[in-house]
């Protein structure tokens, strides 16, 4: 007995998985799944593509380029880099009314903020409220780490540095008077931005905290005074910053700014005159920039997108064209086998 | 003295039973200091230590090229100036590798001292102060006197002083170090044999004070020098006095020996060799195209790098506001940071985790290998063995099968079962051997079966003594052979050091003359029942020169008798002149090779008192000659003596095909691969067994040396026009002959291509039209040299089969050695990487395991490149819109995650459990194999293909999310996302539709992934991991936004579609386009294949022996000439090139 147990101690087992008979489903195409198939998904995607395409079509979207390269531009008086506190004024009309709620956008072109030093260039303990991180910040901001003086920049790193400062004022003119588009500036930013990401040190009032910092090079005011008008908006969790620091995927690029849904132009901008006071601050010329400012409604797929919806045509119709190419070689493959 | 020995490189001082004196010069090592001069008999094939298993397998591990590349990026990952991935991507899953492995190797190191500290703790007897006391191997040391028992493993390597048989002599089997399972002897000096074999021999060799001088320890298995000081004498040493360590003592009760050499010292363990790495041909290739993908991601970060410092001067004459961005001021030096920051940013192009999971994918293939109940051998419980983990691709793509004969295609088994005494044949051949009535042989009390002869005449003749010539020739059998006897169980148990002795020796004990045992002098053979004793008064030994043996023996009366047996021609032509039945024999010679049996002659000489006492004299002078000119003298000492012989009779022994030999090389041969036979064994007999076994159908042409060399010769080497005119000349030949022609060539022939190395390419170009190549009488190295000619003048992968210490040579040459696991000892395996029982069991391994496995491990890398070329290179693209600043598309974490768990898993499972055929099917359409042989699957092509439709998906990849993105509100990060998803969906798609068999593991691994893929990104994104740091998850909250957002996943499905779209097309085309091949392979009726090769076994047996029997004899070419015309297709054209074809033959003949 034992004897015999030795005899097959090394015989391989048995199993499904040792013999390579796991149970498995081998699908057998045929040229009758595949052809069908082919037409179907290309259905599918043109089906797709014409709702796309036809979405798209119903978002209306104004854009405006205020940079004054033109010199009939009104902002070509600001463009000029020494010009400081340079306000323009730029008129536009709307022939029929502008569904709401429309989404007010800045919009830069040529410019890199998917650069990688320049997006690396910040310091995320310091932008998430930490103490220790203002008086030493993180190199990663340098060369906007400390400024000559060899103090602490708070934000530091380039990102914040550059944000864009232009300021926008939308006014209806109704009757020859400029009546004021009310701005909603709530909630443009990215939820996880405003609560979790960035947060401002727990210390009252938020000046303090800054004591021995200061601010970046390029701003005007520091960061706990960004908006006046609302002190909890203020500090690193500022919309417009935050909305600014969620860098730009590629180099021409757009960002929210503002929202309008309230009062009179809740359900839309109506059909009129407008004019747009432009606050000019922000110098692109330089590299080639331009800015511009995009009014937009959207639908169930965000913004106006036409690329989407024809690639969606353009692929779901080469599926159609392979299937019927697929046909012709079965056919030619198929018939002389019948003969 | 000590000068002289000095001098005559004899320095290796031992002194019996003094431990004072070499104890301190024991060999010691600390750290890498060693000192001391003998080694200590501790086995250490263990090759860490607890200290030094850190910078010891760090160090092996970064030889490896790939290892110390990924080294290299993980250290720029950690210059801050450069990196643009953190360095935590790369040393995750380097660390897992090197852990891995490292672990791997300890195991295996473990293992390693496990069995060493089993060796080194083996009892053994050393002599303490008069007395033997059990020790342990690794207590011994040099100058120890030990006592060896009985089958006892001997542990170091000894001086036989003594031993318990007569002369001191001891047998020992040396299977372990040459694979030889016969006995051989060694026998002690005279002056120990006389001085230490008194009783009790403990105090004696006690007192034994010897000093051995000998050489230096070495790994000349074969030879040894020394000398022997002791009581004033100078006794001289040589291999016969010396026991190696790891032989085993046989039929000696006791040997005493001296212990010389130890441990590391020992000859055996000085030729522990390294087995030769061997990678394989896919790999080769797969490498070839790493280095491409090195090259062309060096080529792509330059460029991207010069676009950088071009951008960064553009920035820098723009003074935007990314002006203190560019390093130092200096474009050119940003570029060059760019640069490197590129490399590290493409480098997952070719991934650390590629190499590691092909390695687990040849662990599994190989697991398959053993776990294979269809290659399993219940007889021997020996399941097959995959030694060499990382070939079993190269198995799918055999073009040549080298096989060896003795032990591969036949058993080993060797059957008497024919023989011509007296011009009479006894026994009937075609009678298969199982079928053979057993004569009634309960009159001999020693018989114990096996023979497989029925042959109640001759029992008659002998038991009635009515012939003298079949006595004598019985008696030749029982005398006249190197057998040793053991005695179990009342019987005597023949070791023998060829199986045909052993067949010839147990057919005569069955027949009444049993060979009972034998001393040095005397051989007792019981003839009839009655006990006769033999004196042996010279063993003329066999060599493959001589191809005879011979005894002298004095017979009991005291007549001198010479029994002589060999092959054929050779003793034919020592015969005394008008020898009696010599045609008659020669006619059953001719009828035996007719019956494929392997044949011997017996005869036998009366020599005269004075004669022998002359001889005898010149060969003790001889004797003591120097050792080159010994052997001749001896030679021709031999000559003299076997001569005017009288022919006894012929002997017939069946050399058994092994089980299913000839459908498997009929099924092989149908998948294309050439066979080929290389043999140490006689032309004739390798002819017959290629007949036998198929090889050769019965019309086959053989084509011989002469002809060959006419071939070969034909065109002036070196003229083109000529070689272009024989290869003419061939093609006309080849209609017809090519595919029924097989070369035959001997040893000494393929000796002539030493020297003209030029016809080595003609004679591949022929012999790949050709059937097959036979290859006789060749030697080991011989065997090494033929598939060298193989490799170099084809691209083809080689295999080599055998199962004896003489194929060792070509296992190891070959891409593939394949060790039959048989009677001929372990040395074959031992060299091989793979081991099987049954040569039958090649079928599976080549067409089920190998075909499997290429075409698994093919998907696997095709797959590997595209899904991590296509993943990486989207980096370029990206470039060109962030201003060359080698920012990454995607989050660190999908870059580490990507590789290592979306996406390896699904198709890895492909890689273990893919079948686009069955096994049976594998095994019925063996023209499936072909595709392996072409490379259909791994060329450079298809793997160029890979890289371009990877190139492509980049392409894809990065643009159709560049045209939704652009000019929007959406971020850097969803756009990130929105490509990893796309990168993910696109690598899923594709491994569902590399994947042709859907086990249930498939099915889920797939869906694991998938899961995996958001279950993980929202992980890396979620709240809890960036409170805990910031800074490394960066992307917190944008899977969040981009899960719910349409034309992310819009976006994301588009680019995964596309991306797939040529391969689902070229897949869709292959549907329609196969359709008709597969029914055609499935409407095919599985036609019975035992059927029709029973069929043609029928005819291919008489055919074949009636050729070989021509060949045989080179006078009656014609004649076979004559027959091979007659099977020729009926086609007149053809019978017509045929005639012209053996034309030229016979009119050489």
């Amino acid at each position: 007995m034992v004897k015999q147990e030795q005899e097959i101690a090394s015989r391989p087992d048995n199993t499904a998985f040792t013999q390579q008979r796991l149970p498995a489903w081998q699908p057998m195409l045929s040229a009758g799944i595949v052809i069908p198939g082919f037409v179907l998904i290309g259905l599918a995607f043109i089906g797709i593509g014409v709702a796309l395409f036809v979405t798209s079509q119903s978002i209306t979207v104004m854009e405006l380029d205020y940079t004054g390269v033109e010199r009939t531009s009104p902002c070509f008086r600001c463009s000029d880099p020494n010009v400081k506190n340079c306000v323009c004024q730029l008129d536009f009309s709307i022939a029929s009314l502008f569904k709401g709620p429309v989404f007010f956008y800045y919009g830069l072109t040529n410019y890199f903020q998917n650069y990688r030093r320049y997006g690396v260039s910040k310091d995320d303990d310091q932008l998430s409220g930490d103490l220790d991180s203002f008086t030493s910040p993180s190199d990663t901001c340098s060369p906007y780490e400390y400024d000559s003086n060899n103090k602490p920049i708070v934000p530091c790193g380039s990102v914040a540095n550059s944000m864009f400062n232009d300021t926008f004022k939308l006014y209806q003119i109704v009757n020859g008077t400029k009546k004021q588009v009310p701005f909603d500036g709530k909630g443009i930013a990215w939820w996880t931005d405003y609560n979790v990401k960035y947060r401002n040190p727990s210390v009252t009032p938020l000046r303090d905290a800054f004591n021995g910092t200061v601010k970046p090079l390029f701003w005007p005011r520091p960061a706990y005074e960004l908006d006046p008008s609302d002190p909890a908006n203020n500090g690193f969790i500022n919309q417009d910053f935050l909305v600014w620091m969620r860098r730009a995927a590629l180099p021409d690029f757009r960002k929210l700014y503002r929202r309008i849904t309230e009062g009179d132009y809740a359900q839309g901008l109506p059909a009129g005159n407008y004019s747009l006071e432009i606050a000019y601050n922000y110098p692109v010329l330089s590299f080639d920039g331009r800015k511009k400012v995009v009014l937009s409604n959207v639908s169930w797929m965000g913004g106006k997108n036409e690329f989407l919806g024809i690639a969606y045509l353009v692929i779901g119709s080469l599926c159609i064209v392979m299937s019927i190419i697929m046909l012709i070689v079965y056919a030619k493959f198929k018939f002389p086998e019948e003969e | 003295m000590a000068k002289e020995s000095v001098e005559s490189g004899l320095t290796w001082e031992v002194r019996a039973n003094s431990c004072h004196y070499h104890k301190p010069k024991q060999k010691k090592s600390f750290l890498c200091f060693r000192w001391g001069r003998y080694a200590d008999n501790l086995l250490r094939s263990y090759k860490y230590s607890p200290l030094t298993f850190l910078p010891l397998t760090l160090f092996e591990q970064f030889q490896r090229v790939a290892n110390l590349y990924f080294l290299l990026m993980m250290v720029m990952q950690c210059v801050p100036a450069i990196s643009s991935i953190p360095w935590y991507i790369t040393i995750i899953p380097l660390i897992t590798v090197l852990s891995v492995r490292g672990l791997k190797d300890l195991a295996n190191d473990m293992a390693r001292r496990r069995s060493d500290a089993q060796i080194n703790s083996r009892p053994c007897d050393v002599l303490v102060s008069q007395s033997f006391s059990t020790a342990q191997w690794k207590d011994l040391f040099v100058g120890d006197v030990l006592r060896i028992h009985k089958d006892q493993v001997i542990p170091a390597d000894l001086l036989l002083l003594c031993s318990s048989e007569p002369h001191s002599l001891c047998y020992v089997e040396t299977a372990d170090i040459d694979g030889e399972t016969n006995l051989k002897y060694r026998q002690a000096l005279s002056a120990t044999h006389n001085e230490l074999t008194s009783h009790p021999s403990e105090e004696a060799l006690a007192a034994f004070d010897g000093v051995v001088l000998c050489e230096e320890p070495n790994n000349r298995l074969y030879t040894f020098r020394g000398q022997l000081h002791w009581r004033g004498e100078c006794l001289l040493l040589d291999n016969q006095h010396i026991l190696l360590r790891g032989t085993v003592l046989r039929n000696t009760q006791f040997a005493y020996g001296l212990a010389i050499y130890t441990g590391t010292d020992t000859k055996i363990l000085r030729n522990c060799g390294k087995i030769r790495v061997k990678t394989t041909r896919t790999e080769k290739v797969f490498n070839k195209v790493v280095m491409g993908i090195i090259l062309s991601v060096l080529l792509a970060a330059l460029l991207l790098a010069i676009g950088s410092g071009v951008f960064s001067s553009w920035v820098m004459s723009h003074t935007g506001v990314l002006t203190p961005l560019v390093v130092g001021g200096n474009p050119i030096y940003t570029g060059f940071l760019i640069f490197w920051s590129y490399i590290i940013l493409l480098s997952p192009a070719m991934p650390i985790a590629l190499y590691i999971t092909f390695e687990v994918i040849h662990t599994v293939h190989s697991k398959f290998i053993g776990w294979d109940l269809e290659m399993y051998w219940p007889q021997a419980d020996k399941p097959a063995q995959a030694r060499n983990t990382s070939l079993s691709e190269e198995l799918g793509q055999v073009g040549y099968l080298l096989s060896d004969k003795t032990g591969t295609l036949t058993q080993n088994r060797l059957l008497y079962r024919q023989c011509c005494i007296a011009g009479e044949i006894y026994g009937d051949a075609s009678v298969r051997a199982e079928d053979v009535e057993p004569m009634d042989l309960s009159w001999n009390p020693f018989s114990r079966g096996g023979l497989f002869m029925s042959a109640p005449r001759l029992v008659e003749t002998l038991r009635g003594q009515k012939c003298p010539l079949s006595i004598q020739f019985f008696s030749a059998l029982s005398l006249c052979h190197t057998v040793m006897a053991e005695w179990k169980e009342e019987a005597p148990v023949y070791q023998a050091a060829s199986p045909d002795e052993e067949a010839l020796v147990g057919a005569a004990r069955e027949l009444g003359w049993v060979f009972l045992s034998r001393t040095r002098d005397f051989i007792v053979v019981s003839e009839l029942g009655v006990t006769r004793q033999y004196q042996l008064l010279a063993l003329l030994d066999f060599t493959s020169q001589r191809r005879r043996m011979s005894v002298l023996v004095r017979e009991p009366e005291g007549g001198l008798k010479l029994y002589c047996k060999g092959a054929d021609i050779v003793i034919l032509e020592r015969l005394q002149k008008d020898c009696p039945y010599q045609e008659r024999v020669e006619k059953a010679l001719e009828l035996f090779a007719q019956a494929c049996l392997r044949t011997l002659c017996v005869a036998v000489r009366s020599v005269p008192e004075a004669s022998w006492e002359q001889w005898s004299k010149t060969l003790a002078q001889s004797a003591a000659m120097e050792t080159c000119d010994r052997e001749a003298v001896l030679e021709k000492l031999y000559d003299q003596m076997e001569r005017d012989l009288q022919l006894l009779g012929v002997t017939a022994i069946e050399d058994r095909l092994q089980e299913g030999v000839p459908e498997t090389i009929a099924l092989l041969q149908q998948a294309g691969i050439k066979v080929w036979v290389l043999t140490g064994d006689k032309k004739e007999t390798a002819v017959n067994i290629g007949y036998s076994c198929k090889l050769l159908d019965p019309d086959t042409r053989l084509l011989e040396w002469q002809e060959l060399r006419q071939i070969l010769q034909s065109p002036d080497p070196g003229v083109s026009f000529s070689k272009a005119r024989q290869t003419d000349l061939w093609v006309v030949d080849k209609e017809r002959a090519g595919a029924k022609t097989a070369v035959v060539l001997s040893g000494l022939e393929l000796a002539e291509f030493d020297q003209r190395p030029e016809w080595g390419s003609t004679f591949m170009r022929l012999a790949e039209q050709c059937q097959s190549v036979l290859c006789c009488r060749v030697t080991p190295g011989q065997k090494a040299d033929i598939v060298t000619l193989v490799r170099k003048h084809t691209t083809s992968v080689t295999l080599s089969i055998g199962d004896g210490a003489n194929d060792v040579n070509m296992i190891k040459t070959a891409h593939v050695g394949v060790g039959i696991a048989g009677v001929e000892g372990g040395q074959a395996v031992q060299n091989a990487d793979f081991a099987l029982s049954q040569f039958r069991f090649l079928q599976r391994l080549l067409l089920v395991h190998g075909r499997w496995s290429y075409r698994r491990i093919s998907l696997f890398l095709r797959y590997f490149l595209f899904k991590t070329c296509s993943f990486a290179l989207v980096h370029i693209w990206f470039g060109c819109f962030n201003g060359f600043s080698a920012q990454s598309l995607y989050e660190p974490w999908f870059i580490a995650l990507y590789t290592v768990f979306y996406t390896a898993t699904p198709i890895m499972l492909v890689a273990f459990f893919e079948q686009d055929v069955s096994a049976e099917s594998s095994l019925k359409w063996p023209e499936l194999y072909k595709c392996g042989q072409r490379q259909e699957l791994s060329s450079p092509l298809m793997l160029a293909l890979s890289l371009l439709y990877a190139v492509y998906t980049s392409l894809v990849l990065f643009f159709i999310p560049f045209g939704v993105f652009y000019n929007t509100a959406f971020d850097y990060q969803t756009m990130a996302v929105t490509v990893a998803m796309a990168a993910t969906f696109t690598a899923i798609i594709e491994v569902v539709l590399v994947t042709k068999y859907w086990t249930k593991f498939n099915v889920a691994a797939v869906c694991v992934s998938f899961v995996l893929f958001f279950i993980c990104t929202r992980i890396t994104h979620s709240t809890r991991l960036f409170q805990r740091s910031p800074r490394d998850y960066v992307f917190i909250g944008a899977s969040d936004k981009a899960f719910v957002n349409p034309v992310v996943w819009l976006t994301a499905l588009l680019t995964a579609w596309t991306a797939v779209l040529p391969s689902l097309t070229a897949y869709a085309l292959n549907v329609i386009l196969t359709v008709r091949d597969k029914q055609k392979v499935h409407s095919a009726s599985n036609q019975p294949m035992e059927l029709r090769s029973q069929m043609r076994r029928g005819t291919s047996l008489r055919r074949s022996s009636y050729a070989l029997s021509q060949g045989a004899r080179p006078g009656r070419h014609i004649i076979s000439a004559t027959s091979f015309r007659s099977t020729v297709p009926t086609v007149d054209e053809k019978v017509t090139a045929s005639n012209n074809l053996t034309r030229p033959l016979s009119a050489f003949k």
